[in-house]
This record gives C-alpha cells, sequence and structure tokens, in this order.
C-alpha cells in the first residue's frame, strides 16, 4: 500500500491539520490549513496560529510530547484574513520505529458556529436568570421531597432560603407538610395549582401570598420539579379586612346603639309613668336610666369620632392628679351603684405632661368601665374593688386601673386591643380598648395589661412627660 | 282569679330588664329577671315561668344555648319564648342553629315596641 491515498484523505479533511516537530515547528500541514493560515513552513506553530513570538502557556502539543497521550483543548486561531477562529484541537503522538515521538499531529475542528451559539444560550440563561431573580414574587424550584433546588433572590432575601431548605420550614416554620399541598398535588397530577396562604418571615411579619405551583418536565416529558410562584397580596388583604372591619363596625355599631335606646326608651317609660303614677322613685329610677345611657351614647359617639378621624392629640401641660381626679369622679357613681369599692390612690406631686386632657380622660374611662363591667359579672367573688392609680416619675406618668374581675385569659389578653374584639359579647363596641390603646400610641405611650382569669386585670398605662415630638411627626405606617 | 303569668326575662343589661319588668309589671305580670343564661337557668328551676323573654347576646351562657337547652329538655320546652335582640345577624345565626330544635314562639327587636311585645306576651300567656 502507497501512501498517497492517506496524504490524499490527509489534504481532504474537512479540518486543520498540521504535523509539528519538537520545536514546535509546522513541518506539514493539510491543504486547508495553506489556503487559511497560508505559508507555513519552518515557522512555529505559534507564529503561524495565533501570530504570537512566545509559546503559548499551555500547548497540547508540548504535553503530547511529554507524556505520549492524546489530549484536547480549544483554542482561538487568527487567520492569514485577520479573523478569530475557535477550534477544538485533538494532538495526537507520531512515533518512529523505535516507539520514540518524534513529531505530533495537531488537528483542529473549526466549532466557531457552536461558541457562537454558546453564547447566545449562555446569555439567554442569564437573561432568564436574571427574569428569575428579579421578579416580584418569590420563585422557588422544588424537588418530590419539596426541597428547594433554586430559590430567587427576593425568596433568599426575605426568607433567608438557601437550596435544600424545606418549603414548609421556611414558609410556615413547621416540620410537617402543608395540608393540603399543592406542590405535591402537582407532582401527582402534572397540572397547575393555586392556593392562598399566610406564611411569616424570619422577621415575624404576616405575609399573604396567592401561590401557584406548575410542573417543569425534563427531555422525557417527565416531571423533574415543580415550580413554586407567591406572589405578595398582603395589602389587597389588609384593605379588604378594612372593608369587612368597616362592615362590622357599622353592625356593632347599629346592634350597640339599639341596646342603649331600648334602655333610653326603658328610661323615658319610667320617667312618664313615674309621673303619671305620682310615683317619685319611679321617676327617679327613671331618669337615671335616661342619664346613664344618654352618656353612654355620647361616649360611644366620642370612640367612633376618634377612630374615624384618626385623631392628632392636641396637647397641653396637663396636670395628672387633677386629670384622675375628674375620671373619679365621674366613674365613682357608677362603680358604688354596683356595689363596688372603689378606690383612687394618687400621688399628688404626680406633676405634668404633654396630653391632650379629653383623650387621656377617654382612655382612663374606657378602662375603667371595662374594670366595673368586670366585676358586674364576676359571680365568683362576694366583694369587688376598682383602683385607680397615680404616680409620677422622672421621665413618666403611670396610671393604673386594677379590678378583682373575672379576669382575662391568654388569648383575650393577646386580642384585647384589636378593633372590634369583645369580650363581652353583645355588650360591648369592640372599640374601647382598641381607641385607649391609639390614644396612648399617640401620645407615645403604651398600654400593659397583666391579668389573670377569675383573678382579676391590672391595666397600666405608661405615657411620657414629654412628648417625643419627632415620631409624631414621622408618617405613620 | 287566676293567678298573674309569671315572666322570666334574660337580658344582661340592667336597665333593659329593669325597662321590661316595670312594663310587664304594669300591665298586672309577675316578672323574675336573670342577667345571663346561667342564672336563668338557675331561676328556671326555681321560679316555674309562664313565658320567657330572652336577649341573644350574653356573657357567660348566650341566649342561643340557653334556648336549645329548654327546648331540647321535656320540663320545659312547652314555655312560650320571645326572643329581644338588637342584632339582625344573631336571628340567623339563630334560626340556622336551630338543628332539632323548633323555632322561637316570638321575635321582638331592640329597640323594642312596647306595643308588640305586650300583644305577643298576651298571645302566648292565653
Amino acid at each position: 500500500m502507497t501512501d498517497k491515498p492517506y496524504k490524499n484523505y490527509f489534504e481532504l479533511m474537512p479540518a486543520y491539520l498540521t504535523i509539528l516537530d519538537r520545536d514546535l515547528r509546522i513541518v506539514q500541514a493539510n491543504k486547508r490549513f495553506h489556503e487559511d493560515f497560508g505559508d507555513f513552513e519552518g515557522r512555529y506553530c505559534f507564529q503561524v496560529n495565533q501570530h504570537r513570538s512566545e509559546r503559548c502557556e499551555h500547548c497540547p502539543t508540548e504535553r503530547t510530547f511529554r507524556d505520549g497521550l492524546r489530549h484536547e483543548v480549544e483554542e482561538k486561531f487568527v487567520n492569514n484574513m485577520g479573523h478569530e477562529i475557535f477550534l477544538l484541537i485533538n494532538t495526537t503522538p507520531i512515533t518512529n520505529e523505535a516507539g520514540e515521538i518524534t513529531h505530533v499531529m495537531k488537528m483542529g475542528t473549526d466549532i466557531s458556529e457552536l461558541k457562537i451559539l454558546q453564547d447566545q444560550l449562555r446569555n439567554s440563561r442569564e437573561r432568564y436568570r436574571k427574569l428569575f431573580e428579579e421578579v416580584p414574587c418569590y420563585i422557588s424550584i422544588q424537588d418530590s421531597d419539596l426541597r428547594i433546588v433554586d430559590a430567587n433572590r427576593r425568596l433568599r432575601e426575605d426568607f433567608d432560603a438557601t437550596p435544600g431548605d424545606k418549603c414548609h420550614q421556611i414558609y410556615m416554620h413547621r416540620a410537617e407538610a402543608c395540608v393540603p399541598c399543592i406542590v405535591k398535588q402537582t407532582f401527582d397530577d402534572g397540572q397547575v395549582h393555586q392556593t392562598e396562604e399566610v406564611m411569616t418571615s424570619p422577621k415575624g411579619e404576616q405575609v399573604n401570598v396567592l401561590v401557584y405551583a406548575a410542573p417543569l418536565r425534563d427531555t422525557e416529558g417527565k416531571i423533574s420539579n415543580v415550580i413554586e410562584m407567591s406572589t405578595n397580596i398582603t395589602q389587597i388583604r389588609q384593605l379588604q379586612s378594612q372593608l369587612t372591619s368597616l362592615g362590622l363596625i357599622i353592625s356593632s355599631i347599629s346592634h350597640g346603639i339599639k341596646g342603649l335606646l331600648t334602655s333610653l326608651d326603658g328610661g323615658v317609660y319610667l320617667v312618664n309613668t313615674g309621673l303619671a303614677k305620682n310615683d317619685r322613685a319611679r321617676f327617679e329610677q327613671g331618669w337615671k336610666m335616661v342619664e346613664r345611657n344618654i352618656t353612654r351614647i355620647r361616649r360611644m359617639v366620642l370612640d367612633l369620632l376618634y377612630y374615624a378621624k384618626d385623631r392628632v392629640p392636641e396637647l397641653e401641660k396637663t396636670l395628672a392628679p387633677v386629670l384622675a381626679e375628674e375620671v373619679c369622679e365621674v366613674m365613682r357613681g357608677k362603680a358604688t351603684e354596683m356595689g363596688i369599692d372603689f378606690k383612687c390612690e394618687f400621688d399628688s406631686n404626680a406633676g405634668e405632661f404633654d396630653a391632650d386632657p379629653k383623650a387621656i380622660r377617654t382612655l382612663l374611662i374606657n378602662l375603667v368601665e371595662n374594670a366595673i363591667d368586670a366585676c358586674r359579672v364576676d359571680k365568683k367573688k362576694k366583694t369587688h374593688q376598682v383602683r385607680i392609680g397615680l404616680k409620677g416619675y422622672s421621665e413618666y406618668i403611670k396610671f393604673e386601673v386594677e379590678d378583682n374581675g373575672i379576669g382575662m385569659d391568654q388569648e383575650i389578653r393577646e386580642r384585647a386591643f384589636s378593633l372590634f374584639f369583645s369580650s363581652k359579647r353583645g355588650s360591648g363596641t369592640g372599640l374601647g380598648l382598641f381607641i385607649s390603646n391609639k390614644i396612648a400610641q399617640a401620645h407615645g405611650g403604651e398600654i400593659k395589661i397583666d391579668s389573670e382569669l377569675n383573678k382579676g386585670t391590672r391595666m397600666i398605662v405608661k405615657l411620657p412627660r414629654k412628648h417625643p415630638v419627632s415620631e409624631t411627626e414621622a408618617p405613620k405606617a | 282569679m287566676t293567678a298573674p303569668k309569671r315572666i322570666l326575662i334574660v337580658d344582661d343589661e340592667q336597665d333593659i330588664r329593669t325597662y321590661l319588668s316595670t312594663l310587664l309589671e304594669d300591665q298586672g305580670y309577675q316578672t323574675v329577671q336573670a342577667r345571663d343564661g346561667e342564672e336563668a337557668m338557675q331561676k328556671l328551676l326555681a321560679e316555674s315561668p309562664d313565658i320567657i323573654t330572652l336577649d341573644v347576646s350574653m356573657p357567660e351562657k348566650s341566649g342561643i344555648k340557653f334556648f336549645r337547652e329548654i327546648k331540647t329538655d321535656d320540663r320545659w320546652k312547652h314555655i312560650p319564648v320571645i326572643i329581644v335582640t338588637g342584632v339582625s345577624e344573631d336571628f340567623k345565626n339563630f334560626i340556622s342553629s336551630r338543628h332539632r330544635v323548633p323555632a322561637p314562639e316570638g321575635f321582638v327587636s331592640k329597640p323594642i315596641s312596647r306595643e308588640e311585645i305586650l300583644n305577643l306576651v298576651s298571645t302566648l300567656t292565653r
């Protein structure tokens, strides 16, 4: 067999073929190489291929000379037109009869188009990644164990999500999966599922989310993962709850007013019939009912105004003992009528503080009314006491309203300041403590509840002497 | 002469109890008061009323619970009950919570009409 056919194959190969000696000089090259890279005789491969004057740092040919093995690398050549060409380089040792490597054959396959496609693919991947990262939703890719394989930036930042975490752990801080779990459902039936959840962020914030789960399939069409996307709809839900609250307040107010009107009507009946029968005791009883219920209606309207207007307190230097005394005078009659021992223990040197006296009076009266109610419905004790306390400290004023009525359990304590929460069933509007708390906050102060079921309650109101002006000027959250 | 009919008035508001008892006593009825379902149950045992006026929303035991208890007890289920309430929603809850309990014999909305309640009491005690 002659060398001629091989020579032909060598020439016609749709690749760049060169034979290099130990000095990396090109001793032979095929036609295609010759056409695209010009003269090579006696020149080094790096001069011809890369237009360089020194050897390349990682030379596959040198490695093949050294270890006798084939090597594959990607290299960038510059052809005689000055164009860059991306090549996949394969080096193969050529040995003599003694088995010594005398030359290396270097084959370069043009992969420029592949390279362009790869770049495009990378760019498009980056674009999708960016979309995945920056979209204003929480997105996670989960496996069938509900483990997070990938999480977008928002999910990582707001929920500290890292791959390997379980979905329910980071969203719900719970060891068990949700029931039902829409990711599981999607794994089971391949359908898109939707649900609404309330998640808790690591900061303890409640986040209302609308959650979608959709299948991700592999090339065989099998579901490999499920993508879960959660949109934060907290603001919408808050708005809805405000609207619901508005509905509730109307129904609650109308119930309250109906009760008050009935009592007022009763008072009028007693007054009229007392007059007609010349029964003074009945007349007086009726008149007290009228007075009492007019006061209650007035108070209710004031509370409502406070709620509706979100009033900014009209601050003035107020003497705390004078204010407390006024409240005691107003409430003493009601308490003694119910057979409740009513004590006012004031530190007469408690001094001044920045207050809206009308608002603080409303606050204290609300607390005292609650204390009296708590005693009124308590049948477990024979005698009841309500105590109003006042003490002055250097930075703040402390009011206390204490009773030995029915007390509160933990649930009632926790919900006591919520709007429309009333433990008094029909007889409360659920406004009083909500408004009292708002008043305390508007003064830069706070109300604390110390209460035990069946034992009694102590409400502690701390109000700063100097109103923290900067806080009130800050925009409301 | 027959003995006056005895009415049990159940409401957590003292003023409303005073009103109803004065109004009804003026018409010759005898009245007994209770401020919630629990006390009403004690009065039921002690006083054997002929008719009951019942508020729905009350602390301790609610009117609904009390109503269900007496209407499922052979000793008391014959006693007519007039619901006196200010919350229209409570009517709905009340009706939907009836289960196997018959409807109450009368409904009166707060603020009450004197004529309406007197007519109802008179009809139901006849």
